[in-house]
Parts: structure tokens; sequence; C-alpha cells
């Protein structure tokens, strides 16, 4: 016979039990909505990620990832950087951003820092926001002799607009020259990807046909020239460069094949969508565009060095940060289905008789390549270029 | 069995005790909505016509605030005022911002900019005055301040968004948190899709000086954001609303009661973000002042029509 204490205190035991177990069981029910991204080095990328050629570089929460052999290995710690470039001899051109101002700056593949290229701060005591400087999205030359950047000068108090600078390397802004004529209160022109003929590729910030603020990616072959006002987009000619998009395609983040006779970019077409779009070029136009992959959040599409594919960064479901994706080839340029043999008719019938025409079977469709997945659990920079080498 | 259901209970109303107390003092705010002032001599104001209700829809003005130490408790300037119309039957909605300079009678009396009304009349005076010069009934009002917005976003762990073009500003307040609020703080949120966190966010729609059309460009920014939350609030699960309720503690105030959420929030997660109809009052809509307190002219004889066609 069970004592009436001892019933009491059973049932007083398993009333604690089950009140704390329902509190720490809603508790295990939240989403992982706020669940922060997983370290790249904590995460294993799927089987894909072990076909992929070379090395890919690219950022995330302020730290410099490379991924090789299908593993991430953290090359810097969280220190603001973003924004890779590729540099001579396996090195990297990469931001370091802090929360007033940012810098170009040389890193090897190992992620230790071996040049300074820009300085934009200034003393502490300066409180003269202008007097501090933003350099984004960095490209050398084709001949390794300039520094390609996004520069926000000349700026005229509220209206801070970006312009391309091109620098000697290892010289001083004020060595520099002014290569794009930024359109005022647009946030300007970033992206320049300087191209061996010496003309340069850049994204322009511009007011579209309906008033709201689009880019449209460009095109010129010297340093632009003022042209005064600057709240239109420069006139045709005279010195200036010229649109290789329409306004309303929305399209930004070229990016050239290693052939360099296709431009891969991102369109949004005035929306909250945006596609991986391909285009051929022929070093001064772009041909019909082509969206290869036109339901995801596409951002930074980056060519593989042996052409194989392309990768670029999305969310796998929206709001929980962006992942690496990879398309192969076979997605946009199919190879060519093998000819259909053309049937002869076997002779021997009667004279009279019509040969009959065999009617060849039609050709098997070509399967769907889907993009990989590469990575989940993430949280690559979206806005910061990612840097593929052999 | 019954004391074990009722401890399981109590404990589900001890994880669930902090967000409803919160959600007692955030919902169910008493509106007092002033009866309409007569417009002072020698002031043009709309005519539009009364304000009805329509079946199957409700409207709600979402009004955005500076709230941090350089105003005196609530009387705070919207920077932010959206008209949001959802039709519960068609699915569709119609999102209206309105430009904050817009120079307007207000229902506390006199004209000024319409993002006054909240400053001297609270939400009520608000509503009121967007019914008086619009035309539009308006059910209910959500309100949220500057810290409130960081920390939604921050607790559904940010939005993606496609940001339309670089946001670069070498004078935004530097007015979040303690210190001297009336510092400068550099800020570049750059172009293209990208995850933004509640400060990111922040300064993506608050940012008015880099932008040749100042607060429309700002408004078309809020509208992005807007959407970009709808979509993250899909995913949202019952147990995380105590969490997302200490978040917004005392940054968000709503006439909704808590009955009427539970009913909407079913509606809003039916919503397809494609079929939301977006408007900014931009030129010719509004013009100008060329003065130089930078009020907006409304030009009333264009915006009156657009409101009967898409706010019937």
């Amino acid at each position: 016979m069970i004592s009436r204490f001892v019933l009491a205190a059973g049932l007083a035991l398993l009333m604690v039990f089950s009140g704390i177990g329902s509190y720490v069981y809603l508790g295990t029910r939240q989403s992982n909505l706020t669940a922060a991204p997983q370290e790249p080095t904590a995460a294993s990328p799927s089987p894909g990620a072990f076909s992929l050629p070379g090395t890919l570089f690219m950022t995330q929460s302020g730290a410099i990832y490379s991924l090789s052999a299908g593993r991430f290995h953290q090359l810097t710690t969280a220190a603001g950087w973003t924004q890779l470039a590729p540099y001579p001899s396996s090195n990297l051109l990469a931001v370091k951003r802090s929360q007033l101002s940012s810098d170009v700056y040389v890193v090897n593949r190992l992620g230790r820092v071996l040049r300074r290229l820009t300085n934009n701060t200034a003393p502490s005591t300066n409180y003269d926001p202008s007097a501090r400087h933003w350099s984004f999205y960095p490209r050398l030359s084709r001949n390794n002799k300039t520094l390609f950047m996004s520069y926000d000068k000349p700026k005229f108090g509220f209206d801070v607009p970006m312009s391309i600078w091109a620098v000697p390397l290892g010289g001083t802004i004020q060595q520099g020259r002014l290569w794009s004529i930024a359109i005022d209160y647009t946030g300007g022109d970033m992206q320049p990807l300087p191209l061996a003929s010496g003309a340069l590729i850049y994204t322009k910030y511009l007011y579209g046909p309906e008033g709201k603020l689009v880019s449209q990616i460009w095109i010129t072959n010297q340093p632009e020239v003022p042209y005064g006002g600057n709240v239109l987009a420069p006139p045709a000619g005279l010195g200036h460069g010229r649109p290789l998009t329409k306004p309303e395609e929305d399209c930004a983040q070229p990016s050239l094949s290693p052939n360099g006779k296709t431009i891969a970019m991102i369109c949004t077409h005035e929306t909250q969508v945006s596609d991986l779009t391909l285009a051929s070029f022929n070093g001064s136009t772009l041909g019909p565009r082509r969206s290869v992959i036109t339901n995801q959040l596409v951002a930074q599409p980056t060519w593989a060095p042996d052409s194989s594919g392309i990768a670029y960064l999305a969310p796998a479901q929206l709001g929980q940060g962006f992942q690496l994706w990879w398309l192969p080839k076979n997605a946009y340029a199919p190879p060519a289905p093998s000819p259909v043999p053309t049937p002869i008719p076997t002779p021997g019938g009667p004279v009279s008789s019509p040969v009959p025409t065999p009617t060849p079977s039609p050709a098997p469709a070509a399967p769907v390549i889907k993009p990989v997945q590469i990575t989940t659990n993430l949280g690559f920079d979206a806005t910061s270029p990612m840097v593929w080498i052999t | 069995m019954t004391a074990i259901a009722l401890s399981v209970g109590s404990g589900g109303f001890a994880y669930f005790l902090p967000a409803v107390s919160e959600a007692f003092d955030a919902t169910g705010q008493v509106v007092d909505v002033p009866s309409p002032t007569p417009t002072p001599t020698g002031t043009v104001g709309p005519t539009p016509s009364p304000t009805t209700r329509t079946p199957g829809s409700f409207t709600v003005l979402l009004l955005g605030s500076d709230n941090d130490t350089k105003f005196i408790g609530d009387h705070v300037l919207t920077q932010s005022m959206i008209i949001v119309r959802v039709n519960t039957n068609t699915k569709k909605v119609v999102m209206m911002s309105i430009p904050r300079d817009l120079w307007v009678p207000l229902s506390t009396g006199g004209t000024a900019k319409i993002d006054g009304a909240y400053s001297y009349g609270g939400p009520g005076a608000a509503i009121a005055t967007v019914e008086n010069n619009f035309g539009i009934h308006i059910d209910d009002y959500i309100w949220i301040g500057l810290a409130g917005l960081v920390h939604v976003i921050d607790a559904i762990g940010g939005i993606d968004v496609v940001t339309s073009a670089p946001v670069l500003d070498d004078f935004y307040p530097h007015d979040i948190g303690k210190g001297n609020p009336y510092r400068y703080l550099r800020v570049a949120v750059l172009a293209g899709p990208q995850h933004l966190d509640g400060t990111h966010a922040l300064e993506y729609v608050r940012s008015r000086h880099n932008d040749l059309q100042s607060d429309f460009g700002r408004s078309q920014r809020q509208q992005q954001v807007l959407l970009a939350l709808k979509a993250k609030a899909a995913e949202i699960s019952a147990a995380d609303v105590p969490g997302l309720a200490a978040a917004m503690k005392g940054q968000i105030k709503t006439s909704m009661s808590l009955q009427r959420i539970a009913t909407l929030l079913p509606v809003a997660a039916s919503l397809d973000i494609k079929k939301i109809q977006q408007i900014v009052l931009l030129p010719p809509y509004t013009h100008g002042c060329g003065c130089p307190q930078g009020y907006v002219i409304p030009v009333w004889s264009l915006i009156l029509p657009l409101v009967q066609t898409y706010f019937p």
C-alpha cells in the first residue's frame, strides 16, 4: 500500500516535470529563423563541392574563406574583409571595411596581408565625415599595372556618389584618374571590370523611365569627361561611355567568361527577384539575353576558370542567408545533339511504287540540368564578389 | 490526469506569459479620432469623398517614427506613413506611401507637414488627418519606432532584399543607442541582392540624403523592406512569438486587438507578394514648394482619382 505522502510527492514531482517539460518542449519548437549562420569550416558542403575545380574564395561575416577539394578553410579573422578580386601569383585583392571607411589590400592565399593599397582613413580628431572615403570593388587592369576601384570622390555634401577611378598600382589617389562620371544622387558607379582591350565595363546607377533607381551595365573606352549637371545620364559620344543593357532590365554585377565571349550578370527587371542572365559579348556590344536562373535571388555570378560552369550565391529559402550554388555548363550550353542519321531507303522494291520515306524517330529530349546547392546554413556576403582560380 | 494536464498548461502559460503581457501592452490601443476641423480660411484643402468601409477589406495605417532621445515622450514625427489596404476576398493588397513632408490641413487644426499630425495628437490625429485628406477609411494603425524595426528584423534573423541602388550617407543620424543623438555616422549600404540585419535594413530605409527623390525614394525602399518582412514572417512559428514579443518591447503599438491579429495572421500568410500593388506619390501627384521649409505640395486633382481607383 503506497502511502498518501509518497503518492502526493510523486504526483507533485510529475507535475513539476511535465510543467518544465512543456516549457522546454515549446522552446525547442522555435523555427530556426534567428539561428546564426554556421561557420563554413564547421559545415559539410554537398558532394558537388568535390567536383569544383581549383579554389574558390568568398567572404562571410567579414572573414575570407577558401573552398578547395570540397573543404572550406578560414584565411582571415572576421575583421571586415569583403569584395575579393584576383591578383597575380594566386594572391587576392580584398577590401577591409570599418565603420567609417574602407581600404584595399593585397592578401595572399593563406590570408596574410602583403600590402595596403589605399589610405582612406582620417585622424580620429577630424570630425569631418567627408575627410574619409570608401573604396569598393577593386580590380586590376589586365597588365597588372593599374588598380580600378569604385571610390567616393568627388562628393558634394549630402550627395556621395561612387565613381570609377584608376590608380597606378602602389600610387596614391592623387595620382589616380577619374574614369566614370557618376550621376548625382544615385549612389554612382560600381563594379569596374577592365578588359584586355583597355576598355572598361562597369555598373552605373541611374533613374529609370519610371523614376525608380535602376542599374545598367556600361562600357567606356577611355576616361569619361564631365558634362555638367550630372543629374541625367551622360550624352552619347563625346568621350562618354555607353550602356550595354536597358534601364528596365536593371542589370548589375557583370562577370566575363574565361574566353571573354560571354557576360554573366544579374538582372532584376526592377523587381525583388534577380535572374542569372547570360549574353554574348563581342568586345563592344551584348547579344541577346538568356536568363538561365529565374526563380532565385542570384548574386555574384562567377565563372569557373576552366569554363565548366558558373558559381553564384543565392538563398535556399528566402531570408535564410546566401548559399553557394553551382550551375554546370550543360545547364546553359548543352552539347549539340548528335546528328539524326538520314535513313537511306533500300532499293529492290517495285519500280512503279514510290520509295517509302522512313519517319525518323524524334531526338531524345535533353535532360534538364539543375543548379547544385553546395552549402546549407551558411551566410555568405552577397555584395562581395568571389574569386575562382585554378 | 487533470493535474498533469494543468501542469502542462501552466508550463505553456509560463512560456507564453511574457509574450501575452507584451501583446496586451502593445495591442488594442484606444484611438481617439478627432472629428474633422474646418480648414482655415485661405488654405486650399482637398475635397475627398466621404470615407466608407469596403466590404471584405480592411485598411491599416503603418506609422514609423524617430523615437530617440531627441524627442520627448510620444511627441514624435512620423518619418514613414504607409496606407495598406488588404482585400481578404480577392487577396489583393495595395500599399501607398504618403510623403512625410506633404503639406495638408491637420486634424488638430492648421496646415502643416503631415508628419506632425502624430506629434500633435497621437495616432488618432494621424488617422483623422489621413482620412480627412485622402477620403480613405482607416480601420487600424500600427506604429513602430526606429529601434523597434531593428529589433524586429534581428528577431526574425534578418531579411533578404534586393537593394535597388547604393545608399551612401556621410550625415546619417547616429541616434540609436546611447550617447549624443546629434552625432553623424557614415553609412554605405551596397546595391543588389543581400541579407540585411536590422541595423543595415534601418540604414537602407531611413537614409534620404543621397537620393534625388529624397523621401519618395525612401518610401520605395521602405516598401521593399516591408515585403521582405512579410516573406520572412510567413516562416514564424507560434513558439517564436515570445522572442519576438521581447524584441518589440515598447517599440510597437497598434489599435488591433489580439483576437483581430489572430484572425488576420492566416490572411497575411496567404497573400502573394507578387500581386501587391505599390504606390508612391511621386510627381506629378506632388511637387516641391521651392521654399526653405521643403514641404511637398499635393496635387489633389490627381491624387483623389488615384485613391478612388486603388482604395475604392
